[in-house]
């Protein structure tokens, strides 16, 4: 018996409306990910990668079709709804971190905590572990300014999973980083799958980011156009 | 409670727009709350007055008009009336301050009978009454001028064509409420100098107003009727009222000053929500990103407008509690009537209004962050990150 289905995308369309132009985007995509894959999308510039990483991250509703994460239909939910799924399901992790300047390390992976009803003391215990987990421990009083790119970036992958969400998503991640930086974070992120079973999607331009995936996903202009299933390496050893 | 540190840090963000904020919210709010003081201690005094039975007789063409000495004998004699008085304002220059302080030539032996809250020691009650050049100034005036009982007081005139040298033979004091920087002279001596000066001045024999102090305050309507009644065919018909009223007048001679004051209020808080509106809109348009950020971790539209909104609150709250509580602790401290020449007895900013400018403040928060927040909220997350994603 194969892994429960993660995501599903059913015959979905997307298209954006500018003015009188109406611009597809996805046109009848079909995808199903199993729970604990780790998906890379590739393609070039205006393929899709992005729109369709915002609808299986639920940030964006698709014209027609359905989007299905973890048995719920993204679609037939509330913007309200759909933003507690996302507090809930969905880790996020961006290009240029976005973490909250003014904010320290532990606070800015505490934030999505805040949503939570957990007490100070276990909010902390879990910020805690999570910047452990990728190797902060000691500089969470640090802000976003006072460390690098890549650890700005574990910061950010800290906050993503701080709420040990079913998903995360992952846009360009190593996008701003130097190679040895970047081949940190794409460990720490195989580490989350492997370890953790977390299903991972993270849009990417590099095939050598792409390769540490166990599918990649080629998209053009709007359709996908090759399913590649790759050989899990263990930990480490693809850098 | 578990966000204010990220409020906090976030209305820290940029400390000069923040400090320039709070800046002009509390020199707004202070000036308001001057303003505003100004009419609840008018209104405080005129209410004051009240208990004092104490009737003002001008001329019916407004009090700036002659009333002739003669009246205040005749209406002393009327039925229910216990005293009456001149009250002729000289306006003189005193060291050559042009508005030093009030000086009024009244009926030396009646003053303080009619003003019966003063307090003055019976010997200098008489020695005021016997010496036609004396004064009597208040404690206030005695202390800020370091002035005592024999000492004199210069006035040159201003309004009137002479100098008094007058020698100051009683200091009052009385309540707090009450002008205590006057300076009582005789009027006699007045009307003598002016004769000898300018023997057909139309100022000569002008009583200037008079003032009526009655038995009970049943009989002030009567009297009121009873005194315009007697001289409505005069050749100098007058207008009398009690003293509450003629304390109001003298405001109302500036127009509609509370309705003009209030104004002022109003558009100092409009324009406090432009300033701190603009701030706030600033603020956000630097941080569309990161507001994107919050609700693609699951911040609600909700908890975003509470976060933006408790921010420009925060912000004008401290400009407010600078402004309103922080003028009303100053104005403790300096007396802003000395500068006013008697026209305020006194000044002080209320606590109902100093708390009403820290609420003028949370208003003004509110609908400073209510549009950017509302904005912030609308925004789509995906057009939100795209700016760096």
């Amino acid at each position: 018996m194969g892994k429960p289905h993660s995501i599903v995308l059913q015959n979905v369309n997307k298209e954006y409306r500018r003015d009188e132009f109406v611009i597809p985007v996805l046109s009848d995509l079909d995808l199903v990910v199993d729970e604990g894959e780790y998906l890379a999308l590739m393609g070039p510039s205006g393929s899709g990668k992005t729109t369709l990483l915002n609808l299986i991250a639920g940030l964006d509703r698709a014209t027609s079709g359905a989007v299905i994460v973890h048995g719920q239909d993204l679609g037939t939910m509330s913007e309200g709804q759909v933003t507690r799924w996302r507090a809930d399901n969905v880790g996020f992790i961006f290009q240029l971190y976005n973490l909250i300047p003014v904010l320290t390390a532990f606070e800015n992976v505490e934030l999505p905590l805040l949503l939570t009803h957990l007490s100070k003391k276990h909010r902390r215990e879990n910020v805690m572990t999570a910047l452990r987990a990728v190797g902060l421990d000691g500089r969470e009083d640090h802000y976003p300014r006072q460390l690098s790119g890549g650890q700005e970036q574990r910061v950010a992958i800290a906050r993503a999973v701080v709420t040990d969400p079913y998903l995360l998503v992952a846009d360009e991640p190593t996008g701003d980083l130097d190679r040895k930086s970047a081949e940190e974070i794409l460990s720490l992120l195989q580490q989350l799958n492997t370890e953790f079973g977390k299903t991972i999607v993270m849009v990417t331009h590099d095939p050598q980011a792409a390769q540490r995936a166990s599918r990649i996903l080629h998209l053009d202009k709007g359709k996908l156009v090759r399913d590649e299933q790759q050989i899990s390496f263990p930990v480490g050893v693809a850098s | 409670m578990k966000f204010l540190h990220y409020i906090i840090r976030n209305a820290l963000r940029s400390p000069v727009r923040s400090l320039l904020t709070i800046g002009s919210t509390t020199m707004c709010l202070a000036l308001m709350m001057m303003l505003l003081s100004f009419l609840s201690v008018n209104d405080s005094v005129a209410t004051s007055l009240r208990t004092y039975n104490r009737l003002i007789v001008m001329s019916s063409q407004g009090f700036t008009q002659p009333v002739p000495y003669a009246r205040v004998g005749e209406i002393a004699s009327m039925k229910g009336v216990k005293g009456t008085s001149t009250f002729s304002w000289f306006g003189g220059k005193y060291n050559e301050e042009p508005m030093p302080f009030a000086q009024f030539g009244v009926s030396a032996d009646k003053i303080f009978t009619l003003y019966d809250e003063f307090n003055v020691p019976p010997d200098q009650v008489k020695a005021f009454a016997e010496d036609k050049t004396g004064c009597a100034i208040g404690r206030k005036l005695a202390e800020e001028r370091k002035l005592k009982v024999g000492d004199s007081v210069p006035l040159k005139g201003d309004a009137y064509p002479l100098d008094l040298t007058l020698t100051i033979r009683a200091i009052y004091d009385g309540p707090a409420t009450r002008d205590l920087r006057m300076c009582f002279f005789h009027w006699d001596y007045l009307n003598e100098e002016l004769k000898k000066v300018a023997p057909n001045s139309k100022m000569l024999d002008n009583a200037g107003v008079v003032i009526v102090k009655c038995e009970s305050a049943d009989q002030m309507a009567t009297l009121t009727k009873g005194i315009d009644n007697q001289y409505v065919n005069s050749d100098t018909p007058t207008r009398t009222q009690s003293e509450e009223a003629f304390n109001r007048l003298f405001t109302e001679m500036f127009g509609d000053l509370r309705g003009m004051i209030q104004n002022i209020g109003l558009a100092v808080v409009f324009s406090l929500i432009f300033v701190a509106g603009n701030a706030m809109a600033m603020a956000l348009r630097e941080r569309t990103t990161e507001v994107a950020v919050l609700k693609a971790m699951g911040f609600g539209r909700g908890l975003v407008i509470n976060l933006i909104i408790t921010e420009a609150i925060l912000v004008t709250l401290v400009g407010g509690i600078l402004g309103a509580i922080g003028s009303k602790f100053f104005f403790d401290l300096v007396d802003l009537s000395k500068y006013t020449a008697g026209f305020l007895p006194f000044f002080f900013v209320p606590w109902s209004t100093a708390l009403l400018g820290v609420g003028a403040s949370l208003l003004i928060g509110f609908l400073s962050g209510i549009f950017p927040a509302i904005r912030a909220a609308q925004l789509s997350v995906v057009n939100g990150l795209r700016k760096v994603v």
